[in-house]
């Protein structure tokens, strides 16, 4: 499965790139390599909502460096087991 | 290729302006303000008012800022496509494939009448006329017509796209399709009103270099030397220093990794009686991908010269910033796509002159240039034209000493591609190695290139210098330990 982060200008400025490292990290030790796909994306035209734009499974969020190992949790590794 | 057009002129400036903002930090309050400095007043220059001239530019601002135009309907389905129609941009071409010119003579053969299976002509006092409802296009009137007064004519966009990713919506304006859609760009410099763009991811890379703490370097392809003039490619490192990048690589030397190791893989490939496509350019791969599925295990599992030296590039510095800039559009969906936890953005030349403008870094005030370090061999710059790869890969296999006898095939632009991806599949492609370049003159016949194709290469060749022995180079250097295949 996909899992998109926008880079658009308004998603960089609140640090996209922090969050993909991070997401690069929690594929890696939740070993979800082979399952998850991390791209970049640009602007899904969700700049006004809280936090970066993250597509996975038809569904955006925004994703902060606060939310973010809780979003991948329940949304990422729970939802594949 | 591209002439200096206004169309290419009207989007050098909105990447100018867009660049200075940002440089200046005033591009998030002051966007909206692009449109109306560079078209001031109320005398529209190119279309039917200044309104909708200053929409399109407002519309091409946001795609310098990695935007989407406003109007763009399929974000939902692959938020990494690059290419997009402008659509308040597009004329929606009025125009019907098959069409009876003035050159008709109303003549009594009526040899187009006789022709149509469709009976779709019929002959009227004032010449032959077509009922678009019948007519099928299979082109048989236009064959016939001893005046050739009957022509076929297609949307430029249409003509333009190798995979025929563009149809229009139920008000004629260009649509393009995804999921068949590869990137290329040829429809960016195929339509005559420019109303096709790419998005750019510019301004996240000067906010990049406005952050003192961060440590950005800048991946250049080979294909930019004959792109600044006369300029060397020691001057033209210089000048992209003094746009604020820390350091300068050559993605050439990415491309002496790749030979090397393309070199290995083909002769093992060749034992087991397998064939194999290059992988370095994104859009060739992509139309595999998408269009010739299961035709993906012939291509060498080897990256991109670009994904390469990036690699070697971050063994050494875990922590900078990677930009790569080249002459190409689709690379910037194969950082979105694929590389995106390893590779930080992907500029066009477009994009990095832009820079240079707002920069004013052509303004050195007489000072002196010394010759600086070339790190590629002339077999890894080789790379930007079409044959450079496979002329590389057999270099490495004659410096090695082998004797194996490998059959090229160069596929110098897209049909030439399509055409053997389709004896590849049925099984009747008789070379071992086929190197796919999707822009006619390979990467010098880009479509973000800054000078035209037969310029930028008689500069090219004449200046092809650099170390000749690619084994050695990579050797030497080390570059050989580097992990440099793909894994999805």
């Amino acid at each position: 499965m996909d899992l998109m982060v926008c880079v658009g200008s308004s998603c960089h400025l609140q640090n996209s790139r922090e969050i993909i490292n991070r997401f690069k990290e929690l594929i890696a030790s939740h070993e979800l390599e082979d399952r998850v796909t991390l791209k970049g994306s640009f602007c899904m035209g969700h700049c006004a909502d809280e936090g970066v734009c993250v597509k996975y499974d038809e569904q955006v969020y925004g994703v902060t460096v606060n939310n973010i190992d809780e979003f991948f949790e329940t949304q990422v590794a729970g939802r594949l087991e | 290729m591209q002439e200096l057009t206004d169309i290419v002129q009207i989007k050098h400036e909105v990447l100018k302006l867009t660049a200075e903002h940002a440089f200046a930090g005033t591009l998030f309050d002051q966007s909206e303000q692009i449109p109306y400095e560079m078209i001031p007043g109320i005398k529209p220059r190119f279309r039917c008012c200044v309104y909708r001239e200053r929409e399109i530019v407002r519309q091409r601002v946001r795609m310098a800022m990695g935007k989407l135009p406003i109007d763009v309907m399929y974000t939902d389905k692959d938020s990494t496509q690059v290419v997009h129609v402008i659509p308040c941009a597009c004329e929606g071409c009025p125009i019907s494939k098959i069409t009876v010119t003035p050159n008709c003579q109303s003549c009594l053969a009526k040899k187009c009448v006789k022709a149509c299976p469709f009976g779709a002509i019929t002959s009227t006092p004032s010449g032959a006329v077509i009922d678009q409802s019948k007519c099928r296009k299979c082109g048989k009137c236009v064959a016939a017509c001893p005046y050739n007064a009957i022509v076929e004519i297609e949307r430029p966009c249409r003509r333009s796209c190798p995979v025929k990713a563009i149809s229009m919506d139920e008000n004629d304006i260009a649509t393009i399709d995804p999921d068949k859609c590869v990137n290329c760009g040829a429809c960016v410099t195929g339509c005559p009103f420019g109303a096709i763009s790419d998005v750019s991811m510019m301004v996240n890379v000067i906010e990049a270099l406005r952050d003192e703490g961060k440590e950005v370097v800048a991946m250049i392809a080979p294909a930019i030397e004959g792109q600044f003039g006369t300029d060397t490619l020691p001057q033209i490192k210089q000048a992209i220093r003094r746009v604020g990048f820390d350091d300068v690589y050559e993605v050439a030397l990415g491309a002496d990794m790749v030979a090397y190791s393309e070199a290995g893989e083909l002769l093992e490939r060749k034992e087991a009686g397998e064939k194999m496509t290059s992988s370095c350019c994104p859009a060739f791969v992509n139309m595999v991908r998408k269009h010739f599925p299961d035709l993906m295990k012939y291509v060498s599992t080897t990256v991109s010269p670009m994904v390469a030296v990036e690699r070697y590039i971050r063994s050494q510095k875990p922590n900078v910033v990677t930009v790569f800039i080249g002459p190409c559009i689709a690379k910037k969906n194969e950082v979105m796509a694929g590389y995106v936890d390893e590779i930080d953005y992907a500029l066009t030349f477009e994009e990095l002159y832009a820079m240079m403008c707002a920069r004013n870094v052509f303004d050195t005030d007489g000072e002196v240039q010394e010759d600086g370090d070339e790190d590629a061999t002339r077999y890894g710059k080789g790379f930007a034209l079409s044959g450079g790869v496979t002329g590389a890969v057999k270099r490495v296999l004659e410096e090695r000493g082998e004797t194996a006898d490998i059959q090229a095939l160069k596929c110098n632009g897209a049909d030439e591609c399509r055409k053997a991806m389709m004896l590849l599949k049925a099984g009747r492609l008789p070379e071992d190695f086929v190197e796919g370049m999707f822009c006619v003159g390979g990467c010098m016949g880009g479509p973000a290139t800054l000078n035209e194709l037969q310029r930028s290469k008689k500069v090219f060749e004449g200046r092809l210098g650099g170390a000749d022995s690619v084994v050695r180079n990579v050797e030497d250097k080390k570059l050989d330990q580097a992990d440099i295949h793909r894994h999805n």
